[in-house]
């Protein structure tokens, strides 16, 4: 079983966050629903984040989809209930295999963005998982070991899925996100499509 | 000609480039085609996944088709509506049917019979590709629509024309 530290020795979740970005400062970001977008635009607000706002399970599918269209890295913040919701599609990304997609999987054990309630990610190790599926991978509880994990995977020949536990809870406050839909999409695909 | 090779025919001349699928008998034919083509194909362990994966493929710039079955298809609502419709994150689906004509197995009839009253309910947009049809134009032009307007376009395959199951 994997490890479940306590909340004392789990990550600042937009610290994390902010970590990814400054390791790969050209990378696109696509951050699962709720907590993961909230902390990532609280640590850095920029055009190459895709915060979804729906669409549980569907986030690694769609950091997939974008990393077999683009040569910049890709990397998703996932949560660890959206993966559970869709643990099959590592074995997708697995097969696909794109060496520019890193998978950190934002891993509270809760459902934060209903309300704090436990998940059965407690249960679940989600590095062996995804090294059952044949996917490089690694799980690390603070700043510092996400940040020599995530470098890493930079220079992986495929996929990497990083188990971070992070404490739960939302930042105290972030840039607001456009539940509209009107604006987002196009400053996103605009910084890839001409 | 095969109603997979028209089918084929229509997503090349929409410049479709990339495949997502979990096939059957029915719509393995068109994969295999597009591997042949040498389109991407990316197989996928439920169909959800795949609304995911021609959304994020578009955004990078591509153009992609979903294909499976009707049964899958049912899987991809939550995707279809918190993710495709709000976004206008397009793709073309080319859906085997099941559930109506020649159908054996009452699994496949609730979601099968209806899916286009099911995909109507969300506002997909949806057609059906039969027997005597003009597949490779009705391809084409379910594609380009969906791209054109960045919504998804589904086309349901009968069995009339597929032969079923």
């Amino acid at each position: 079983m994997g490890a479940t530290p306590p909340p004392s020795e789990r990550a600042d979740q937009t610290a994390c966050s902010a970590a990814v970005v400054e390791e790969t400062p050209d990378a696109a970001v696509v951050a699962n629903l709720g907590g993961a977008a909230y902390h990532l635009a609280a640590a850095a607000e920029r055009p190459r984040n895709f915060y979804l706002t729906g669409a549980m399970g569907c986030t690694t599918p769609l950091g997939l989809g974008l990393a077999l269209a683009v040569e910049e890295p890709v990397t998703v913040l996932e949560g660890d209930g959206s993966l559970l919701m869709s643990l099959g599609c590592l074995s997708t990304v697995a097969d696909a295999a794109p060496a520019n997609l890193t998978v950190v999987v934002m891993n509270n054990a809760t459902y934060g963005t209903t309300g704090g309630q436990t998940s059965n990610a407690v249960l679940v190790d989600f590095a062996a998982v995804a090294a059952d599926c044949g996917l490089a991978s690694a799980t690390v509880s603070t700043v510092e070991g996400l940040r020599a994990a995530y470098s890493e995977a930079q220079d992986e020949d495929g996929p990497v899925v990083i188990d971070c536990k992070v404490k739960s809870g939302m930042p105290a406050e972030h840039p607001p996100i456009d539940y509209a839909h009107a604006y987002a999409k196009h400053r996103f695909r605009s910084e890839f499509v001409e | 000609m095969a109603w997979t090779d028209d089918a084929m025919d229509g997503l090349r001349a929409a410049e479709v480039d990339l495949v997502a699928h979990l096939p059957d008998s029915v719509v393995g034919p068109l994969v295999e085609l597009a591997v042949d083509s040498e389109m991407e194909t990316v197989l996928v362990a439920r169909e959800e996944e795949a609304v995911g994966v021609l959304s994020g493929a578009w955004l990078g710039g591509r153009r992609g088709a979903l294909v499976c079955q009707t049964s899958g298809l049912a899987t991809t609502f939550n995707a279809l509506g918190s993710l495709s419709k709000p976004w206008g994150l397009p793709f073309v689906g080319i859906v085997d049917r099941r559930g109506g004509l020649g159908e054996f197995n009452l699994a496949q009839v609730p979601a099968g019979y209806n899916m286009d009253d099911l995909l109507e309910a969300i506002g997909i947009r949806n057609g059906t590709l039969r027997d005597g049809d003009d597949v490779a134009a009705r391809v084409a032009m379910a594609a380009d629509t969906a791209f054109d307007t960045q919504e998804p376009y589904v086309l349901l395959a009968e069995p009339t024309l597929t032969g079923g199951k």
